[in-house]
């Protein structure tokens, strides 16, 4: 499939479609995002689901495709994406973030076996290139533990997750869609500047909470963490939660408006969802 | 053993429950003294973050209270308040925390009975759950 990519990719730079391709690149073994300018350039072109593409650099807190759109406002780019970052995209694009007018997404479907690694709940791009779109992974064992239990327990099983918590804040920058100019989770007024753990659960409420309306449950946050705190367990039923009471999901289409910035008129809430 | 007295924090918005419960307040409507009231001036502005400190920090239960949808002062505020609610509640249950402890009312600048029915209830709901989790693990 990669071979296909590759050539796809080269007809894209050859015809003139698009002027540079934005994709992984693998050197010395190591794999990281890259501007492919010439076609020869492509043969070390890879795609993979363990990384990421795009990601919000600091500490301008502007994702890479903002920075290389405002560096050269005119070119197009044709970024190879998977199901998640094509989300990244339109999420990123629905909130000002990066403009889509001179962006070309030449989408890859991920695998059943890829999917599961990711836990991910929908492996393809709206429009896949390449690759067949397969069934996503819904389920997560912890929810389905922590559901049936009491209020008590499930606050244990937080307690003990979140104290594991070092603030290196990596769930933060490797998320796509943290890209707040003044981030609630650095600020005095949450939660104590120099603790360790942070007050719990304040300190990742900010996160699930912010991210209610956003999350694209690409799982970098998850993936980031160096004390596997199991994060996506909570933006993963969030996500679900989002989709019952206000039938929105993100990172589907960018003209679909994210229910927390519209009135009850426009995206009505179901009968009782208050209760 | 002395009985569990919760502290309730109330955010109440300046133009209808604020008002609602001066109106309860000055008929001389009888209501349980563990209600701490914060005004502001749209239920619009309640930032989720605010609640979850005030868990943090002790609260046994938090009572939101704003106008009725569309009576906003300010057209729409109360439509987003009704949205963050809903999330909120949801993500403290999954944290463990009880939802109800959590409670959003429409109280209107006339309805001083309701504004003092609604906090006798919540009291009574919030002495039933009995005190806020996150500050038992304080105190041990």
């Amino acid at each position: 499939m990669i071979e296909k990519l590759k050539k796809l990719a080269k007809e894209y730079l050859v015809s003139g479609k698009v002027e540079v391709i934005f994709g992984l690149r693998e050197k010395d073994n190591h794999l990281a995002p890259h501007i492919f300018t010439k076609v020869e350039e492509l043969d070390s072109l890879v795609v993979s689901p363990q990384y990421p593409l795009f990601y919000t650099c600091r500490p301008s807190k502007k994702n890479i495709i903002r920075l290389i759109e405002e560096k050269y406002p005119d070119i197009k780019i044709g970024v190879i994406v998977k199901g998640c970052e094509e989300r990244a995209l339109i999420e990123l694009a629905k909130r000002n973030q990066i403009e889509m007018k001179n962006i070309e997404i030449l989408g890859v479907a991920c695998s059943r076996e890829e999917a599961v690694e990711c836990k991910c709940p929908r492996p393809y791009p709206n429009h896949p290139l390449l690759g067949e779109k397969v069934e996503g992974v819904f389920e997560d064992k912890n929810i389905e533990g922590l559901l049936n239990k009491g209020w008590s327990e499930r606050l244990a099983f937080w307690q003990s997750q979140l104290s594991k918590c070092i603030k290196c804040y990596g769930c933060r920058n490797a998320c796509p869609l943290c890209f707040c100019q003044d981030c609630a989770m650095e600020q005095e007024l949450w939660s104590k500047i120099g603790e360790i753990p942070p007050e719990i659960p304040m300190f990742h409420f900010i996160r699930f909470y912010h991210l209610a309306d956003r999350c694209i449950e690409c799982g970098e946050c998850e993936k980031a963490c160096p004390m596997d705190i199991p994060l996506l367990t909570i933006s993963k039923q969030v996500r679900k939660d989002v989709k019952e009471l206000f039938n929105y999901e993100s990172g589907l289409d960018v003209k679909q408006e994210s229910p927390l910035l519209t009135t009850l008129d426009e995206m009505p809430m179901k009968e009782g969802a208050n209760e | 053993m002395k009985e569990f007295e919760p502290k309730i924090i109330g955010f109440c918005c300046n133009w209808c429950t604020y008002a609602g419960a001066d109106l309860a307040g000055v008929s001389r409507l009888q209501m349980p003294p563990d209600f701490r009231m914060i005004r502001v001036m749209c239920s619009g502005t309640i930032d989720p973050l605010f609640v979850m400190e005030a868990f943090q920090k002790g609260a046994d239960g938090i009572f939101i209270g704003g106008c009725h949808i569309g009576d906003c002062h300010y057209q729409t505020g109360n439509h987003r308040t009704k949205k963050r609610v809903a999330i909120l509640k949801k993500i403290l249950s999954y944290l463990g925390i009880d939802p109800r402890r959590v409670r959003l009312e429409w109280v209107s600048a006339a309805e001083g009975q309701k504004f003092a029915e609604v906090v006798t209830d919540f009291v009574a709901e919030i002495k039933r759950l009995g005190p806020n989790p996150l500050k038992r693990k304080f105190e041990a």
